[in-house]
This record gives C-alpha cells, structure tokens and sequence, in this order.
C-alpha cells in the first residue's frame, strides 16, 4: 500500500538536513573531544586521548570561570526577562490605540540582530559621548564618568540588559498567547463573587498562566545558554575574562587558541547542559500538548 | 477617580515601554546621519547628512558585497528550508506514523544545540573541503539552526488548519500529493510565509556562523559591523549608519508580518 | 442489491476499541443512519466507509468489490462533513467543480454542470462568492452541491445539519429528504439526533460503545426497541422505565401494579412512553404519584410525577392543569404499549398493547 509510505516520504528532505547538519557535526565533535587536536601544531588529529580534555576542562581555572559567568548570566537574565514579560502581557491584554502600538513596535527588539545591539549598546554606555552613559551622569553626578564596561559587574550588567531588551518582547507574545487561552469567564466568575482586581491576578489568572510560564522559563534558560553575539560585540569577554560565558570560551579555545580536541571537549559539556534542559523542556510541552487535547 | 487614575498609571507605563523599546534604535538611526564631529557628543543640533551611507559602500568598507552576501545566504536558505520543513511539519502533523514522537522530539532537541557546538566540527570540515569563506558554508550552518525551528513553527500553523477540506479533497477524487498542492499549500500559504520571513530574520541577523567561517569574501553585515572598530577606534556613524541598513529590511519584514507573527510563535511553543 | 457490506469491521485505536466486530449491510438506495451518542463508533464506522480510516480487521466491500486498501479517491462516494470542509481559498463555484475537474472533465461541460446544481440548490447568485462571505445555510448547500454535483455511488454525511440553527436544521432536513428521493444514491448519515435519525432514515443503525444495538426501521426501532439502551435513547421525553416484578398478571413496584400478560418474574423494566399513559381520577387506578413538575410543549403538557425514587413522565392535552404536589393517579391509555424488559441482560422480553382494564 503506496500511502503508508507517503507520511514517512514527506519527513526525508528535512531529515537528511538535519542528520547532515547537525547530528552528524555532533558526533565528529565527540569523537574529535576524545582527541589532541591542535590546529597550530597539527595537521591531522593525534590518537585517542580518554577522558583527557574533559580532566582539563574541570581542572582550569577559566572553564570554571566561565561556567560561573554563564550561571549568573542566565539566572539573571531569565528572572528579569520573565518578570518583566509576565508585567507586559498583563499590561497589553487590554485594548486600546497605545496598547496597540506598543505591542506593535515590541517586535522590533527581537527582529534586531544580537550583534547590531551589542554594537548600539557599546555605543551608548561609552563614558566620554554614550548616550546612556553621559545622560545617567548628568542627572546623577555620582554616576559621571563611570567607565562602564571596564567595571566586571557592571560590564556583566549590560549584558544582561541588552539580552532583556531583545528577549523580553518574544517573551511577552508567549505570555500573551497563554493568557489568550484561558477563558474570560473564570476572571469574570471571580469578580462577581467579590474578588479585587489584584486578587483576580494574583489567584485566577496567575496559576492559569503556570503552564506557560514554565515553558517560557525554559525556552529562555536554552536562549541564555546560546547567547553569543552581544559577548564579542558588546564586552569581547572582558574585562579581563569577566564576561566570559561558556559558549564564549568555547569559541576562544576553538578559534582563538585552535586547541579543537579540547574545544571540542567543552562544547560537549555545553551540549550536555542543553540536553539536560531541552530533555525537560519536551517533555513538559508534550504533557502540556495532552492536557490541551483531553 | 480611581480608574483615571489606573488608566494614567498603565498608559504612563506604556508611554516607559515603549520609550525604552524605541529609543537605542533611534539613537542609531539619528547617529546614522551625524558628521563624524557631531557623532561624539549627544547633540539633537546637528547637520543631517547622508554622507555615512555613501563611505560605508565605498573602499575600504565595501559593504556593498556584504549586503549581497546576506541577501544571497538567507534567500538561499529559506529556498531550501521552507520546503523542506514544509513537508516535514505537514507529516507531523496531519499523520500518526510509528516513532513520530521520537523524530519530532529529535526535531525540537536539535535547535537547543548552541551554535559554537555546531559550528566546530563544520569549521573544520569546510577547511579539508577548501569551504572556508564561502556562501555555501554559510548556507549549510544556517540550515542546521533554521530547518528545525521552521518545521516547529509551521507545524504550528498547519494544526491550526481544519483537517476538513482536506479529507474533502481527498473524497472528492485527489491523490495526497494533489491534497498537498491544491488544499494545504494555498490555505497554509500565510503561515508558511510567515515562517519564511522568520527564517529570513534569523538567518539575516546570524552573527557567529560568519565570524567563524568567513574572512573576505562571503562575510554577512553583523560580522562587517566588527570592521568599523578600528585602530583610531569605534567610528560610531559609519557603524550606525551600516546598522541602519542592516534593520530596516528586517524591521519592514517584522511589522508586515507582525499579527501571524506572534500567533505563530505562540502556537508553535504553546500547542 | 447490495451495495456497501461491513463485515466483521473492528477498529482499535491501541488498546481503545472504536467499533467492535460488527457486520452491516447496507442496500441499494437506501438511506441508512447512524444513531448514537458521542463516542458510540458512528463517525469512525462511516470514515474507515469513506476510506479515510483504515480498519484493523475485517473486510469492507462497495458494490460486491473489497476495498480495504482502497484511498478514499478510488471508492466513488461523496461526502459532506459536518463544518462542511468547503475549501476556503476558492470560491463557490471552483468548490462546486472541484470533483469533477478531478476526473478530467472538460471546461465546458464542467461549467454547465455546476450552474445546473447550483439552480437546483439554489446557490446560482453566489458563485463568484468565497466560502467565508457566506451564511451557515449557505456553506451547507455548498457542501451539498460538491457531493451531488457527480453520480456517485453512495453519500457519506456526517452530521451535516449540526452546525445549523433549529428552524433551518427542519428545512434542510426535508430537502436532504426530497433530494434523496430524487437522486436515489445510497446513503449513509451519522447524527446523535433521533430526531433528524426518525424523519430521513429508511432504517436506523442504533450504537452504542462500539456496537450496533439495533438495526431497524425508524417505525420498529420507537415501537419496539430491542433493549434498555434503544427504549430510552429514543423518544423526548424519553420512555419512561420502571424496575419491578411480575407476579400474577400484575407488574408490581412501589405504588405501581399494571396488568400485564406474562408469567411471573423478578427484576424486569417496564417500559412505557408518555403518550401511552393517561392522568385518571379514580384513585384505584395503576399508578399513584404526585405532581412534580408541569411542562407546557405547545402541542401537549407534559406531567412529571414523582412517587420515591420513582419518576414518570405523561404526556397529556395541551389544556391539561394541575398544581405541583396534587396526588394524581396514573393508566394507561387504551391504545398504549408496554414493554418488559429483563434488568440484568437489558434485552426486551415481552411487548403487549393494553387491554382496557377496569380498574
């Protein structure tokens, strides 16, 4: 029978894409981690070396800086996104011409390129003529003349800002799709058994939401891990290695260093971490999918 | 009086929102048209001028082939991941074949992979292949991070479509390839295209795939913006002014599709 | 002449089973109906019909040829679905011609075809519209004209007048029935409303849980159904069932002992619907209750009555009065039937008219 074949036929273009474009890259790089491989060196790959670029990885003092770096990062950066996310769904479920315009224009920080924003940022928060930076000043005197990129923290800070800033809108249609779900009628019920605005929020339409906002979280943590361009555009890891996320290190051991066995090693790590998480993540969202169905 | 007041309140709010959503972009935009001189102090009382739109296509900046480099890597892209996903995500969908779960959760997993992952083996690849530096590199990596998430995201579209007309069609005396192109394709149309663009955006802004795998001659716009940092430093209206460029065909794309656009993200990780 | 046979068709969907083992047969011309609740195994019975389910075991046959594994577009049969599954990117007329521009037909001739069903729907003025500027009735006689528009050998209609408002649902009803009489295709429609199952059918398929609990005419299945299920699924308000004994001659429960002829016997059902019972004065009448609920419908009342736990509905002339709570004695009425059914098996065992009883 021709049409049991045809739903599988339909998957075999994508399929071979995917196969050759990335489960295909993953098991050279895993294979390659096992090796000493350096490019300024070496030509070909040496022999299997076990276990020895992991032990390196666990052993050096930047790995493990830059795991820290890419904790923080990442708390901070999903806490603030989802915060403010879940506020400005809740602020652009109503109607009206500005609530409109807002939630037109909010797709622009996302549709703006990662590098583009680092770049503008780096630009604004410059001590001497940054926008941002001079104009912080001038109302604060205390603040005039912070180098703000050169301090590790605040370096680190507008990091995670421009990260919320190109995030938060993605976020907020996620909300506001979930908020679109749940029914009128429960918040409508609450408040004519005598609810308050606040206490409709706080235990209707809030526990309502927990679906999404999990998915959401998720999503974020896995984009938080990702986030690369605004590291070179933005900080270029610095100062010092301060801002120096995993992904970041990864690309400095490949590609500043060519030490690929090693890199290779690290991006596994990585990979580890996000399958961990993405493993979580699926499931949650295909027993989101059943209650949905039932 | 206290719903004035809410009503102030919550336009006050939008009124910060949008502000903070506005304002770096238009703090590029007003420094894409500053004089060098003017473009180091925060003056709103300058002399337009477009000449930064002219250096940055001239030597040494040539950001001319840039743009081609980017029009050409995400056009191609999108040529070949849209259809691809296309009928990836119409099985998903619409078939309940055996080990669908497994592939579909295979499907999601990948486009979590971090970029750097990926583009480590590839690197080293493209360069035994004599690769380097080239679109069709670039073409290649692209693919690895858009196809799943286009499959995802039209998927999510094509759930949405009634199952009716085309099981209609399908009595009615059409083969399933004839369902595909005469009922799914045309009532999916918006949904694909808004797909499509998506992968546009994506593939268009993607910053670290060039920086690794391009020096010269197929190096994107993100990646020529690194460029403007030179030895004098930062020359901030040449970079404003090329990333002026670089937003406003993505912007343009952004707003046309801006309604589908949430839906079709919304669907895709909610349903 | 047999045209569509089901024989031994089961559907299983992992361990869930949608329709168990069942054999039908379905004749030439024939309007049958499938009748039952949500989830009975209708709408699945008359998909893996259409081709657009496959069975898990057993043989479907059209016109005496097995087509098991044929795809719907092999099996000559039109279908219309329940939101009508009209193709929304082309107008009525390119809906209309679909079908047959399938087949090859030539422009021309497909032309001429489409404007002769669209007068005979009367959908002629609409053509050029697209199926979202039209009404629900509309749609619906969209739908039919795609179906009709070719010969085919059965129609396939799948709740096709749920989506419509009551007075609509009435005209459409009488149309699909003048149609079939005119057209003579076999048809198969599912619906859940006994209703519309009663006016179009020549024979009622009832399911339930996956299986064909009855298979007769409308007349058979309201006058004689076979079991508990039938004898309560039809009728509105439905018949009324009251669990008792049979003790010489007389069915017996709490505040009920009716005359009956049959031989003792323990836990049956009696079944009586309400226009077969009577509100009398005489208070040595068979039933005694007390008013509990009075309904006007416009043509009749309906009384419910309540003794315990014990409910009974009668219907009684539209100029009927009582108060809730008066005590009213309850007989049958002259021309009424009764039904006795076995509790535990739920099979019917014994029907009988009244007899005019003195009480």
């Amino acid at each position: 029978m021709r049409d049991r074949y045809f739903p599988y036929a339909l998957l075999v273009p994508a399929f071979v894409i995917v196969l050759a474009t990335t489960i295909y890259p993953l098991a050279y790089s895993f294979i390659t981690s096992f090796r000493e491989w350096d490019l300024t060196r070496q030509r070909r790959p040496s022999d299997f070396v076990g276990f020895g670029n992991y032990q390196h990885a666990i052993t050096e003092a930047a790995f493990q800086s830059s795991l820290w770096v890419t904790i923080i990062f990442v708390f901070t950066s999903v806490l603030l996104t989802l915060v403010l996310a879940i506020l400005l769904s809740l602020l652009l479920r109503r109607q009206g011409p500005l609530h409109t315009f807002t939630r037109i224009i909010l797709i622009l920080p996302f549709a703006m390129s990662p590098a583009l924003i680092g770049v503008s940022y780096r630009f604004m928060f410059n001590p001497e003529f940054g926008v941002i930076a001079v104009g912080l000043g001038s109302i604060f005197p205390t603040l005039k003349g912070i180098p703000w990129l050169a301090n590790p923290n605040l370096a680190m800070a507008i990091l995670v800002l421009t990260d919320v800033w190109h995030w938060t809108p993605y976020m907020t249609f996620m909300c506001l799709g979930g908020l679109a779900s749940i029914p009128r009628e429960t918040e409508e019920a609450a408040k004519i058994d005598g609810a308050s605005s606040f206490r409709v929020m706080w235990e209707i339409v809030l526990p309502q939401m927990k679906g999404v906002i999990l998915i959401t979280a998720i999503l974020k943590t896995i984009f938080a891990l990702k986030m690369f361009d605004q590291v070179v555009t933005l900080t270029g890891g610095g100062p010092g290695i301060s801002t120096e996320t995993l992904a970041y290190f990864v690309f400095k051991v490949g590609f500043k260093w060519f030490d690929m066995g090693y890199a290779s090693a690290l991006a596994w790590v990585l990979t580890l971490i996000m399958i961990f998480i993405s493993f979580w993540y699926v499931r949650i969202l295909l027993n989101e999918n059943r209650a949905i169905i039932k | 009086m206290k719903k004035k007041l809410i009503w102030a309140a919550e336009h006050a709010l939008l009124v910060v929102v949008s502000f903070m959503i506005i304002f770096p972009i238009f703090w590029m935009f007003l420094t894409s048209l500053k004089r060098p001189i003017d473009a180091y102090s925060i003056t709103f009382n300058f002399q337009p001028t477009f000449e930064n739109f002219i250096t940055v296509f001239r030597d040494p900046w040539n950001l001319g082939s840039m743009v081609l480099n980017s029009a050409l890597v995400a056009g191609i892209t999108v040529m070949i991941a849209v259809p691809c996903s296309s009928l990836a995500a119409y099985s998903f969908s619409r078939f309940r074949v055996k080990g669908r779960k497994i592939l579909f959760f295979l499907v999601l997993s990948t486009q979590f992979i971090p970029a750097v992952v990926i583009v480590l083996p590839f690197f080293l690849m493209f360069r035994s292949l004599g690769l380097l530096d080239t679109r069709i590199a670039l073409i290649i990596v692209n693919l690895a991070i858009v196809t799943p998430f286009v499959i995802w995201m039209i998927k999510g579209f094509i759930d949405a479509l009634p199952v009716d007309s085309e099981e209609a069609a399908m009595i009615d005396g059409a083969s399933r390839l004839r369902v595909i192109r005469d009922i799914v394709l045309p009532m999916a149309t918006p949904g694909i295209l808004t797909s499509s663009i998506f992968c546009f955006i994506l593939t268009w802004n993607e910053f670290l795939f060039s920086l690794i795998l391009t020096r010269r001659n197929a190096v994107t716009l993100p990646v020529g913006l690194v460029n403007f940092r030179t030895e004098r430093g930062d020359l901030w209206e040449l970079m404003s002014a090329a990333g002026v460029l670089i937003t406003v065909p993505i912007f343009l794309m952004a707003i046309l599709i801006q309604k589908h656009f949430t839906r079709g993200m919304t669907a895709g990780a909610i349903k | 002449m047999t045209e569509v046979q089901l024989v031994d068709v089961e559907k299983r969907y992992g361990s869930f089973v949608a329709l168990q083992k069942q054999s039908l047969t379905i004749q030439q011309g024939e309007f049958l109906v499938l009748l039952g609740p949500s989830g009975c195994g209708k709408t699945t019975t008359m998909r893996m019909i259409a081709g657009l389910e496959e069975v898990t075991s057993g043989k479907i046959l059209i016109a005496n040829e097995l087509v098991n594994d044929k795809p719907p577009k092999d099996r000559d049969i039109a279908m219309v679905f329940q939101n009508y599954g009209l193709y929304p990117h082309m107008s009525v007329a390119q809906n209309i011609e679909y079908p047959l521009k399938l087949r090859g037909m030539d422009k021309a001739t497909r032309n001429k075809r489409v404007l002769e069903i669209a007068i005979k729907v009367e959908l002629e003025s609409l053509l050029k519209r697209r199926p979202s500027q039209l009404s629900g009735g509309q749609r619906q006689r969209v739908a039919l004209a795609r179906a009709i528009v070719r010969t085919p050998k059965i129609f396939l209609m799948d709740e096709p007048l749920s989506n419509l408002d009551a007075k609509l649902r009435v005209t459409m009803r009488a149309e699909l029935k003048h149609l079939h009489h005119e057209l003579g295709v076999t048809t198969v429609y599912v619906t859940h409303d006994q209703m519309e199952a009663m006016t179009l059918a020549s024979r009622i398929a009832v399911m339930r849980e996956g299986r064909i609990v009855q298979l007769d005419t409308p007349k058979n299945i309201y006058s004689k159904p076979d079991n508990l299920f039938v004898a309560g699924f039809i009728g509105s308000p439905s018949m009324n069932l009251i669990e008792g004994d049979v003790r010489s001659g007389f069915f017996r429960a709490t505040a009920v002992k009716i005359p009956v002829q049959f031989q003792d016997a323990t836990s049956v059902v009696l079944g009586v619907r309400p226009e077969d019972l009577k509100i009398v004065s005489k208070n040595s009448a068979p039933i005694t209750a007390s008013v509990y609920a009075i309904e006007l419908t416009g043509e009749s009342t309906l009384v419910t009555m309540k003794h315990e736990a014990t409910s009974i509905c009668v219907r009684e002339s539209a100029d009927y009065e009582a108060r809730i709570n008066d005590v009213c004695h309850i007989a049958a009425r002259t021309t009424g039937k009764l039904h006795l059914f076995d509790k535990s098996t739920g099979q019917r065992i014994s029907t009988c008219s009244v007899k005019p009883t003195k009480c």
